[in-house]
């Protein structure tokens, strides 16, 4: 049950905090210009109703004292199924940008398959997906997919395994102005520092000659989530501890249970020349045992209930996580776990163990006759 | 195996009140015959057995193990004596449950380290020799109170002891059971030419014993060599 407990909600919590550092992949090392009062987590502006910045503020903003290049881009998030309420994790994100700069926006870019390519036309609505939406809803190169009254043709499937691109439908920044009528509008302009020049210099210099505007490092992205996932993780530790500690006094009462109750037992052992070391080692043997065969179960439905809580937080369906099993309950912390599992039961062991030891046959037949 | 008592005491508090078991008793026990100890409940009779199976430590006194003053040996050296020179045969079979006729015979051969093999040969043949040959995959829920006695002596056969101690080997058996089960007894202590002490306040142990001590409220009485 322990074990159980533990990994679900260990694996679970890990996960999402994976999921919420892998989203500085986008604008990795460039400084993100937001309308005033903008809340990002990460690289992701969590209320949009902040404002709209004008596209060609990028072009002002490209002339500020230490900026080297600057892309206008549009970042929505679970736009596809819009009679929904809002999930607790975006079911998916639309990433928009100029055509020609995926990579600086997004990183090294790799596609499925030969015939793959990034959308090479501001005129046509061509779009390439990750690999996680595109599993769910079976898209594949040439599907063609509906979004907000328009038919988009797909050119390619990102081949990744990080969560926010697995999710994302990217497509070029003037379709997406169109298609979520945001006419000559960006959410974010990410610019990239010049040489000689660091993100805390770039962003002052932004700030001092646009007022209406925060450019956030890096640094100060991290910065609103880092010490609360910091702290959520502190707090999952905590609760590893309380969990396993609270597991170790129960095997430990029960064990004493059941050496009290075969006193007569071991006694035996003790009368016919058996160890110390022998009888300590039966008992431990049993708890060693105790803790391998929970470890074993608990692994299994502690990763059975993550997989399922994957899927209730975000709509996926549940046998669309089903074969990533081992990304959101990752091997090491598998063996970590059960590692965990079977050293608890190991030391809830050692008192028992040494009761047992300790058990005379004088003593037993003194009390039982 | 020869033992001799000298002034061996016994006493142990229960809750205020201390308790003497066992006062002061000196006894010499030779090779090679039943000794039987007889007394009623209480009388102390068990807890000699204890301290002469190196089961319980005296509070006084001394015991010799062919020669060997046993009051100096280590726990270790106490256990090594138990599993390898004696065997022990109680009232209640104290046969580990879980186990089956033929794993619990083995069990003593198991923590002297014979082969797998051996202990396998070794405790069939000692089933056979207590009439248990047909029982040996049972477990102790699956025998008769007197099956389970068999067993009993069976593993304390195991190791080929010179010492048997039984305490109380009939208390709870029938009274044709029992006299079986002691039949048994003397027949290994005469074909085998071991030495064995029984303690007992059954009459018919008494019969076929070599030596009978009566003991009472933990002092030897009278002894009669037959």
């Amino acid at each position: 049950m322990a074990a159980t407990f533990v990994v679900a909600i260990g694996a679970t919590t890990m996960r999402y905090a994976t999921v919420i550092r892998e989203m500085n992949v986008l604008f990795n090392g460039q400084v993100m210009v937001v309308t005033k009062g903008t809340i990002i987590v990460q690289a992701i502006p969590i209320n949009l109703q902040g404002g709209m910045l004008k596209e060609n503020l990028a072009n002002q903003i490209g002339n500020v004292t230490g900026a080297e290049r600057t892309i206008p881009v549009i970042l929505v998030t679970n736009q596809i199924d819009t009679t929904k309420n809002l999930d607790l994790v975006p079911v998916n994100f639309t990433i928009a940008i100029p055509l020609g700069d995926w990579q600086s926006a997004l990183g090294p870019i790799m596609l499925k398959g030969s015939t793959g390519r990034m959308p090479a036309d501001d005129l046509q609505y061509e779009v390439v997906v990750g690999a996680s939406l595109a599993d769910q809803n079976s898209w594949k190169e040439g599907s063609k997919i509906a979004l907000r009254g328009h038919t988009f043709n797909v050119t390619g499937v990102l081949d990744t395994k990080m969560a926010l691109l697995g999710r994302s439908i990217v497509m070029p920044l003037k379709i997406a102005q169109t298609v979520y009528t945001y006419p000559k509008s960006v959410n974010i302009i990410a610019v990239k520092p010049a040489q000689g020049f660091t993100q805390e210099q770039l962003s002052n210099n932004i700030e001092q000659q646009i007022d209406s505007v925060d450019a956030l490092t890096q640094r100060e992205r991290n910065d609103v989530v880092e010490p609360v996932l910091a702290q959520i993780e502190t707090w999952n530790t905590g609760i590893e501890a309380v969990v396993f500690v609270i597991s170790l006094i129960l095997v430990m009462t029960v064990t004493l249970m059941s050496v009290s109750e075969r006193r007569r037992d071991f006694a035996t052992l003790d009368a016919i020349g058996a160890p110390l070391s022998y009888v300590f080692r039966v008992v431990i043997f049993e708890t060693v045992l105790v803790g391998v065969l929970g470890g074993v179960l608990g692994l299994f439905f502690g990763s059975l209930t993550a997989v399922v809580l994957a899927s209730l937080f975000t709509s996926i369906p549940l046998a669309q996580f089903f074969p990533s099993v081992l990304e959101i309950v990752p091997p090491l912390y598998m063996v970590q776990i059960f590692v965990s599992v079977v050293a608890v039961c190991t030391l809830a062991g050692i008192i028992p163990a040494a009761n047992a030891a300790r058990t005379r046959i004088a003593e037993v037949l003194r009390a039982e006759y | 195996m020869r033992v001799k008592t000298s002034e061996l005491t016994k006493k142990y508090r229960n809750g205020p009140i201390e308790v003497v078991a066992v006062d002061g008793v000196s006894i010499e026990i030779g090779e090679a015959g039943l000794t039987v100890i007889v007394g009623p409940s209480g009388s102390g009779k068990s807890t000699l057995l204890s301290l002469i199976g190196l089961n319980d430590y005296p509070t006084s006194g001394r015991l010799f193990i062919d020669g060997l003053d046993t009051c100096r040996l280590s726990g270790r050296e106490r256990r090594t004596i138990r599993l390898a020179r004696m065997g022990f045969v109680f009232q209640t079979f104290n046969l580990l449950p879980t186990l089956s006729a033929v794993e619990n015979v083995e069990l003593p051969m198991l923590l002297a380290g014979f082969s797998r093999k051996q202990q396998r040969e070794k405790a069939e043949r000692l089933l056979e020799t207590v009439g248990l040959s047909h029982r040996l995959s049972h477990r102790p829920k699956q025998l008769s109170m007197g099956e389970m006695q068999r067993v009993a002596i069976a593993r304390a056969l195991a190791n080929g002891p010179e010492l048997i101690v039984a305490d109380e080997p009939t208390g709870e058996l029938d009274s044709r059971t029992g006299k079986e089960i002691i039949g048994l007894l003397s027949e290994i202590c005469k074909k085998e030419k071991k030495t064995v002490i029984v303690a007992t306040h059954d009459e018919k142990v008494v019969e076929v014993a070599d030596a009978v001590y009566t003991i009472q409220d933990g002092r030897l009485g009278n002894s009669a060599d037959k």
